[in-house]
């Protein structure tokens, strides 16, 4: 990974962050890391716990920005979430993953989807 | 939180109670169904989750159990994801949970939230009448629900609908079907016996099948109109009485073919499979066996074209049926019996080229190779088969200048007088038709007048009759008298009988 696009994640993840605000979640933690996975960001929305995966894409990017959380990284996200509930010993509330994309255009304008329930434990 | 709604399961022509369970625990999002499902109800999930999410609701968050009890029988088909959805918007709150007793609920969904008509919902209604009040059905599905007395039919078009209905927000009518408009008039089949030139013997062979529910076997060179003849027999068939009817439906419900019929087949039916099938698709079969073509030619014409052509299995496995007018199927999941009262229609070539005995035409068959084309046909088959009879090929002028014969609401006439004297003569016996009857029954029922007696033997004699031929000739020479009304058989009833033995005159083969 480049430093370039290194700068640009974390860009992207301030960026998430505020739109997340804007809509009223409440930010608990960034970048939750367990064995197996990493979850970007992890909010509150009401009552409900949610994990939030960041995709940036810019626009040479093919299809949609959703399709690329494959069935790998959605384990690897439900893992770490799960290490999450534990540790943070959680228990009897419910839980929500969802997606956030971000895709720069040419002139550096940025657009935010949000995409809740974007995915379910099987 | 946990809500209960009931649906039902089919198992053959019947049906039982389900109890589609759900439940929440709060925690990852996720679900899982469990209660024996097969992948059609496992798939549900994915159904469900566009279908709540289309009609304006949200997914619920939580992790959902879905059990379906009785959970030791295997569930199979799409019908539980209507039931399903509701649980799931009730136990979230986003419909109002209501005491579900007495409501049945069964429907697939689309994406869209839209609800699609499923397969069996005649048998379900008919067999849980007694256990619930109100039914909620896919529209499609509403006539077929109709047909059960006593029962409030609520057809519903989208999960939307639904979940209007049992807030008590919007009230859908129960639907409603007049069972005696769809009995009035008689049935419509477009096809006429009228349409056929000439032929009369065979038409008249016909209507003595019709009459006494005989099979038939015709054999002809192709292009003689043994199936146009065939295709046109149900159209001389009394109709179906209500009772019939519904078994009917009940069968073509179930194989999920009833759709483009209407609600309520009043036509009897007429198969004809093609003769690459296999045993299985006659009789009927599959891991939960399911009514093969002999079940859904119940009380209809089971029409077997290119008879020797048929798998020599596929011919034994009729013998069953045709003597019992039922199979019963036996699978390591369960044994099922479906109804099949069918008349046989058979047709053949008389040797494989079709050309022997064509006095235009010479065959090109070797002597062998007609034998062992008819050798296909065994005895015990044969010796259900009451009528077999030649049907020559038309010559060009005699298509052009014959006038059409009688129509068939006028065979139909004379069929349905005969048959009312049959049902008089076998009350509260186990037999409805004369090809029916037993060696002792033949004894007391068919009366011999003196010169018929004369007749019989002299058949016997000369055209070498079996001891087989002699019951047959005296069961259709009943069926020619009750036509007549006749109570005595006569000489010219057993002569017009004798007739439709061509086999035995030919020595088993002609």
């Amino acid at each position: 990974m480049g430093i370039e696009s290194f700068e640009q994640g974390q860009k992207g993840e301030e960026a998430a962050e505020r739109y997340l605000l804007q809509n009223g979640y409440q930010i608990l933690k960034r970048n939750f890391h367990s064995q197996q996975g990493e979850i970007d960001i992890i909010a509150r929305d009401r009552d409900v716990l949610v994990f939030v995966e960041v995709k940036n894409y810019s626009f040479r990017s093919y299809g949609s920005p959703l399709g690329a959380v494959r069935k790998s990284k959605r384990e690897s996200i439900v893992h770490a979430a799960r290490t999450y509930l534990l540790k943070n010993n959680v228990k009897d509330t419910n839980c929500r993953f969802d997606v956030l994309t971000i895709s720069r255009h040419l002139d550096g304008s940025r657009r935010i989807e949000l995409y809740k329930n974007a995915f379910f434990i099987n | 939180m946990l809500v209960k709604i009931s649906s039902a399961a089919i198992l053959g022509l019947d049906a039982y109670q389900i109890e589609v369970e759900v439940d929440s625990i709060r925690g990852l999002p996720g679900q899982s169904i469990v209660g024996l499902p097969d992948a059609a109800v496992k798939e549900s999930r994915d159904r469900v989750r566009s279908a709540v999410a289309n009609s304006g609701f949200e997914f619920p968050s939580g992790y959902f159990t879905i059990n379906l009890a009785p959970a030791d029988t295997k569930k199979e088909g799409p019908l539980y994801d209507l039931p399903i959805a509701l649980g799931m918007l009730m136990v979230s709150e986003q419909a109002p949970a209501r005491e579900m007793n007495g409501t049945l609920v069964l429907g697939e969904l689309s994406l869209d939230g839209s609800v699609r008509p499923v397969n069996g919902i005649l048998p379900i209604c008919l067999s849980l009448a007694d256990k619930c009040s109100e039914i909620l059905v896919p529209r499609e599905n509403a006539d077929e629900a109709a047909l059960v007395r006593g029962l409030s039919v609520i057809p519903v078009r989208s999960l939307k609908e639904a979940v209007g209905h049992l807030s008590g927000k919007a009230i859908i009518a129960s639907h409603k079907v007049d069972i005696d408009a769809l009995f009035q008039d008689e049935p419509e089949y477009g096809i006429d016996f009228a349409d056929v030139k000439g032929q009369g013997h065979v038409k008249r062979a016909l209507e003595v099948a019709a009459a006494g529910g005989h099979n038939i076997l015709l054999v002809g060179p192709p292009g003689s109109g043994k199936t146009m003849l065939a295709r046109r027999l149900p159209t001389i068939l009394p109709s179906l009485s209500l009772e019939e009817a519904l078994e009917v439906t009940k069968l073509y419900s179930v194989t999920g073919s009833l759709s483009g019929k209407g609600s309520l087949v009043t036509r009897r039916s007429f198969r004809s499979p093609h003769h690459t099938t296999s045993d299985i698709g006659i009789i009927g079969g599959g891991r939960i066996p399911r009514p093969g073509e002999v079940s859904l030619a119940h009380l209809g014409i089971l029409f077997l074209d290119e008879f020797p052509e048929f798998d020599r299995n596929v011919l034994e496995v009729l013998r069953q049926p045709l003597e019992d007018g039922k199979v019963t199927i036996s699978r390591a999941h369960s044994s099922l019996t479906y109804p099949a009262q069918f008349m046989l229609v058979a047709a053949m070539n008389p040797c494989p080229c079709g050309r022997l005995y064509d006095a235009r035409n010479a065959c090109v068959c070797l002597p062998h190779q007609v034998q062992r084309y008819w050798r296909k046909l065994s005895g015990p088959l044969l010796d259900r088969i009451d009528i077999q009879l030649e049907v020559p090929r038309l010559k060009t002028e005699e298509l052009s200048s014959l006038p059409a014969g009688e129509s068939s609401a006028q065979i139909r006439k004379r069929v349905r007088r005969a048959r009312e004297v049959q049902v008089g003569r076998f009350k509260g016996k186990r037999v409805f038709s004369n090809a029916h009857m037993t060696p002792r029954q033949i004894k007391e029922h068919c009366p011999l007048e003196k010169q018929a007696e004369a007749i019989l033997k002299s058949a016997i004699v000369h055209l070498k009759l079996s001891a087989r031929a002699y019951d047959k000739v005296l069961k259709v020479s009943r069926t020619i008298a009750d036509l007549e009304g006749s109570d005595l058989i006569l000489g010219r009833h057993v002569a017009e009988a004798t007739q439709y033995r061509s086999l035995d005159r030919k020595g088993g083969e002609f």
